[in-house]
């Protein structure tokens, strides 16, 4: 059966660019800081949120085709779910200019999963897209 | 928000690299010049002082431990200055308390470079 329709929707579009990143973070604060989440659960959630948008920006790693990063925040009374869509790379790219791209991925995957209730994720090849999906419970 | 980096010598071959602000994906390489530059300038003992860092994530994690590693290439080191228990618990999260040394203050941190 499919999820209920969320009370609220908060939509965000950033260029897949590491100076936007900070701008998902603000909106991210906003939302989860109009629910009944704790200052630490909040920071968590804008951690993840961060998190999410530069992995995204490291794996299309520059591409100037790429589209923006689409941040869908769904806000129920007992959760927030927050879907970060962007474009999956048009062709192989080279390993990014960072000191360990594996490492931080790993530690991106980590940081993810541990701050947040659920996570997955979906490549869709057919819309070119890939999709992180994040789930934080209110005082489960 | 943005990232400040103040780097001060307090003696030869030693540098403690302040940072306030967010160290993030687009302020990291910042640090990563500063710190590469110290090092290739013959500084290779580094304390980085991460008590005004309000916000840092794995890029930031990530330009940390490169420090590291060129530092003790170097026979040199870096140790953390953080009491801040929302970056602490990033480091704890992540493991990585396991190869940081971390202090509270800096007189600490340079007593035990």
């Amino acid at each position: 059966m499919p999820d209920p329709k969320p009370l609220a929707e908060v939509a965000l579009s950033i260029p897949s660019r590491p100076e936007y990143v900070g701008v998902a973070r603000l909106a991210i604060l906003g939302v989860a800081s109009r629910m009944r989440f704790s200052y630490d659960e909040v920071e968590d959630i804008r951690l993840a949120v961060g998190e999410a948008c530069t992995r995204s920006i490291d794996r299309l790693n520059g591409d100037a085709d790429a589209h923006p990063i689409n941040l869908a925040c769904l806000i129920d009374a007992n959760r927030l779910t927050i879907e970060v869509r962007s474009s999956l790379p048009h062709s192989p790219v080279a390993p990014a200019e960072v000191e360990s791209p594996d490492a931080e991925k790993g530690l991106s995957d980590v940081l993810i999963r541990i701050l947040m209730d659920e996570v997955d994720t979906e490549e869709r090849p057919e819309e070119g897209i890939y999709v992180l999906r994040m789930v934080k419970y209110v005082a489960r | 928000m943005n990232l400040r980096v103040e780097t001060r010598t307090p003696s030869e071959g030693v540098a403690v690299i302040a940072l306030s602000g967010e160290a993030d994906v687009y302020t990291s390489p910042r640090i990563k010049q500063e710190i590469v530059d110290l090092l290739n300038n013959g500084t290779t003992k580094l304390v980085v002082d991460l008590t005004s860092v309000e916000y840092l994530d794995s890029t930031g994690l990530g330009v940390l431990i490169g420090g590291l590693k060129r530092a003790r290439e170097r026979d040199g080191d870096l140790k953390l200055i953080c009491d801040n228990l929302r970056i602490l618990r990033i480091f704890e999260i992540t493991g990585l308390t396991k190869i940081f040394d971390i202090y509270r203050s800096e007189a600490e941190a340079l007593e035990k470079l």
